[in-house]
C-alpha cells in the first residue's frame, strides 16, 4: 500500500527518510517525495481510478500518504468545463475550463494541497498546524484545521481583502496580520517554524503539502477521456502549481496512463509582480525579487520559492510566459463571468487576461486544444471590482418608476413575448 | 593599504557554523561580495562546498543579503560592501537542521524498566534532556528535548516507533 520510500534534494541528489522536513542539510535544495513508480504502474489502472469516489484521493498512490487520508477527503473533482462563449469570444476552436472556484470546502485549488499537508501533519502527529498566506491558502488551512481537530496559526500580510481575512477568522483559528508583504511574512514564518514545532504546511510539510497540485493535472486528463490538452495556462504565484501540473502530466506517462505528454505549459502573472515572467522573456534562469504592486494580492509573490523550477518546466514543454496590467485583470474577471458566468478571483482574470493575450500574439494558437486553470473564486476578491461593475438601478416599486427608466423598450418586450410563446 | 583591509562581518547560517569554527559572525575581507566570499571559502575551506556547486557557482538556494538588502537587487556577486556592512548568508528556503525537539514519548507497560532514553543518546547522534516525565507501574511518560541533525533525528523516530513507544510534538508555546 506504500509507494514512497523517502525524500530526495531536487538540486544535489541527497536522499533522506521520511519526516516533517523541506530542506537539504547540504545544499539547502529543496526537498521531493521519492515514489516507486513500477510498483505503482503495476497496481493502478484507468479503471480502477474511475470506479472510486469523486475525489482527489482517486489517485491516492501518488500522493505521499502512509495511510488513507483523514483531513480533506471531499476535497477535489472540480467540473472541467467545454467552454462556448469564451471560446468565440477568444476566436479559439477548443477551450476548456478547469474549475477550482468551486473547490470545496473553501472554493480555491489550495483545498488540494492543504488536505494532503493535514493528513501527513496527522500521520507524523502534529497538534499545531500553520501557513503563511496571501489569502487562499489561510483559509483552507483554517477550515481543514478545524475539520481535522486542529489548532492552527495563520500568518498573511495585514492588507488582504476582506473576504479572505473573514474567510479565514470564521474557522475559529489564529489569524496574525503582519505589516509587510508576503514575502516578508514568509521570511518570517521560517523563522518561527524553526523554534516552533508546528506543521507549517508550506514550510516544513512543503515537500508532502505540494504533491496535492499534481492532482489538478490528474483530474484535466482523466476529465478529458485520459488525454491532455495541447495548451495550458497557469497563474504563477510562488510556481509551485505550475510545475505540479507538468509533474502530474509526466507521472500518468510514466505510469502508462498517457499515451504522451503533447502540452505546452504557460505561466500567467500580473505585471506588477511578474518576477518569473521578467526572467523568462530575459532568457535567464536565476529570478530576480521584486516588490510586488498588483490588485491580484494571491499572486503578489515577489521572491518565488519555485520561481526556477517554474521557469523550468516552461522552457521544458515549450511553453511561454506572460504578464498583464490591473486592467486587464479586472477586464479578465468580465470577460469569463459574462461568457461563461463564472466568477473568478484576481488571478483568474490574470490567466484569462494571458490566455487572451497569447491568443492575440499569435503564441497559442487558435486551432488547437487550450484549457485555462481558473484556481479561485471572485467572492474572496470583491475589492478589486467594486467600482467596475456599475450599480443597481433603486426604484420605487410601481410600473411606472420601472417604465421611467427606459430599460425595457417596446422591442424587448415583444421578443421577450415571443421567447416565452 | 587601508582599502585592501576592508572588514565586513558575515554572518553564518546555523547549519554551517561546524565548519566555521563555531562562529555566528566571522569579520571577513573584500570589497565586493563576491571578494568576501572567495575570502570565507579560503579562509575555511569546508564551507566552499557548501557555498557553492560543482561549477563553482554560488548554489541556487542560498540567498546574500548585504544589511538586510538581497544582493539581486543590487549587482549580485559584484555589489560593493564596505567598511562595517554586514553580510548575510541565509539558506533560501530556511529552516531545516539542527532544531531542538521536545516530544512527549508514552511507554507501554513491557518497556518502563528498558533504558530508552539511554538508547537514543548513544545508538544515535543526538543529546536529549528529561524535562517532565511521570513512571508509575503501569504506564510511563516523559518529555523530552532533543537536539542534532534531522537525519539522526528522524533515525530516532524510528527506533522509537518500532520498538513501540508513542512519539507525539510538543507544541512549545503550550510547554513554556
Amino acid at each position: 500500500m506504500n509507494y514512497v520510500s523517502g525524500l530526495r534534494c531536487r538540486e544535489c541528489k541527497r536522499e533522506y527518510s521520511i519526516s516533517p522536513i523541506h530542506v537539504c542539510e547540504f545544499c539547502f535544495g529543496p526537498l521531493e517525495i521519492i515514489y516507486d513508480y513500477e510498483k505503482i504502474k503495476k497496481s493502478l489502472t484507468h479503471k480502477k481510478i474511475e470506479e472510486r469516489p469523486k475525489s482527489m484521493w482517486r489517485y491516492q498512490e501518488l500522493l505521499p500518504l502512509n495511510g488513507d487520508p483523514t483531513v480533506g477527503t471531499n476535497v477535489g473533482f472540480t467540473p472541467l468545463i467545454r467552454s462556448e462563449g469564451l471560446a468565440r469570444a477568444l476566436g479559439v476552436r477548443e477551450l476548456y475550463l478547469k474549475n477550482d472556484a468551486v473547490n470545496h470546502p473553501t472554493l480555491s485549488f489550495k483545498d488540494r494541497v492543504v488536505s494532503v499537508a493535514l493528513s501527513k501533519a496527522k500521520e507524523f502527529g502534529f497538534r499545531i498546524v500553520a501557513c503563511a498566506s496571501t489569502g487562499n491558502l489561510a483559509n483552507s488551512v483554517a477550515a481543514l484545521a478545524a475539520a481535522g481537530g486542529f489548532k492552527s496559526y495563520i500568518f498573511v500580510p495585514y492588507d488582504l481583502e476582506q473576504g479572505k481575512i473573514l474567510g479565514t477568522l470564521i474557522y475559529g483559528t489564529n489569524l496574525i496580520g503582519i505589516r509587510g508583504s508576503y514575502d516578508e511574512v514568509n521570511r518570517l514564518c521560517s523563522e518561527i517554524a524553526e523554534n516552533y514545532g508546528w506543521a507549517f504546511v508550506n514550510i516544513n510539510i512543503r515537500p508532502f503539502y505540494a504533491e496535492g497540485s499534481k492532482t489538478f493535472g490528474f483530474e484535466i486528463a482523466e476529465q478529458l477521456g485520459w488525454k491532455v490538452p495541447q495548451h495550458v495556462i497557469v497563474p504563477m504565484a510562488g510556481g509551485s502549481l505550475i510545475t505540479k501540473i507538468w509533474k502530474g502530466f509526466k507521472e500518468l506517462e510514466a505510469i502508462g496512463l498517457l499515451d504522451g505528454v503533447p502540452t505546452k505549459i504557460y505561466g500567467a502573472q500580473a505585471s506588477g509582480s511578474n518576477p518569473i515572467v521578467a526572467a523568462f522573456k530575459a532568457g535567464v534562469d536565476w529570478i530576480k525579487p521584486q516588490r510586488p504592486q498588483t490588485i491580484a494580492k494571491s499572486l503578489a509573490i515577489g521572491n518565488p520559492a519555485d520561481g526556477y523550477y517554474a521557469l523550468k518546466t516552461i522552457r521544458e514543454s515549450g511553453g511561454w510566459a506572460e504578464d498583464v496590467t490591473d486592467g486587464e485583470i479586472v477586464e479578465g474577471m468580465k470577460l469569463l463571468a459574462q461568457t461563461e458566468g463564472i466568477f473568478t478571483e484576481t488571478a483568474g482574470g490574470v490567466t484569462v487576461g494571458v490566455t487572451k493575450k497569447l491568443i492575440e500574439q499569435g503564441i497559442i494558437p487558435r486551432d488547437e486544444s487550450i484549457l485555462i486553470s481558473i484556481t479561485g473564486n471572485g467572492l474572496k476578491t470583491q475589492e478589486a471590482i467594486q467600482d467596475q461593475v456599475g450599480r443597481p438601478l433603486i426604484i420605487d416599486a410601481r410600473l411606472s418608476d420601472f417604465e421611467k427608466i427606459g430599460a425595457p423598450k417596446q422591442r424587448e418586450r415583444e421578443n421577450g413575448i415571443q421567447a416565452t410563446l | 593599504m587601508k582599502e585592501e583591509e576592508m572588514e565586513v562581518r558575515v554572518r553564518i547560517p546555523t547549519p554551517l557554523k561546524k565548519l566555521a569554527g563555531e562562529q555566528d559572525v566571522i569579520k571577513a575581507q573584500g570589497r565586493t561580495v563576491g571578494e568576501v566570499l572567495q575570502w570565507l571559502t579560503e579562509t575555511y575551506p569546508g564551507l566552499k562546498e557548501r557555498l557553492r556547486d560543482e561549477q563553482g557557482e554560488v548554489r541556487r538556494f542560498i540567498n546574500i543579503y548585504v544589511n538586510d538588502e538581497d544582493i539581486r537587487f543590487n549587482q549580485n556577486l559584484e555589489t560593493p560592501v564596505k567598511e562595517g556592512d554586514q553580510i548575510s548568508i541565509i539558506p533560501a528556503i530556511a529552516g531545516g537542521s539542527s532544531l531542538r525537539r521536545r516530544l512527549t514519548l508514552t511507554f507501554p507497560p513491557q518497556l518502563i524498566k528498558e533504558p530508552v532514553i539511554y538508547n537514543i543518546g548513544h545508538q544515535f547522534k543526538l543529546v536529549t534532556n528529561i524535562r517532565s516525565a511521570n513512571v508509575s507501574e503501569n504506564v510511563g511518560w516523559v518529555t523530552l528535548e532533543i537536539d542534532g541533525e534531522e537525519t539522526e533525528y528522524s533515525k530516532a523516530l524510528n527506533y522509537l516507533n518500532e520498538i513501540g513507544v508513542t512519539v507525539e510534538p510538543v507544541e512549545r508555546n503550550i510547554i513554556e
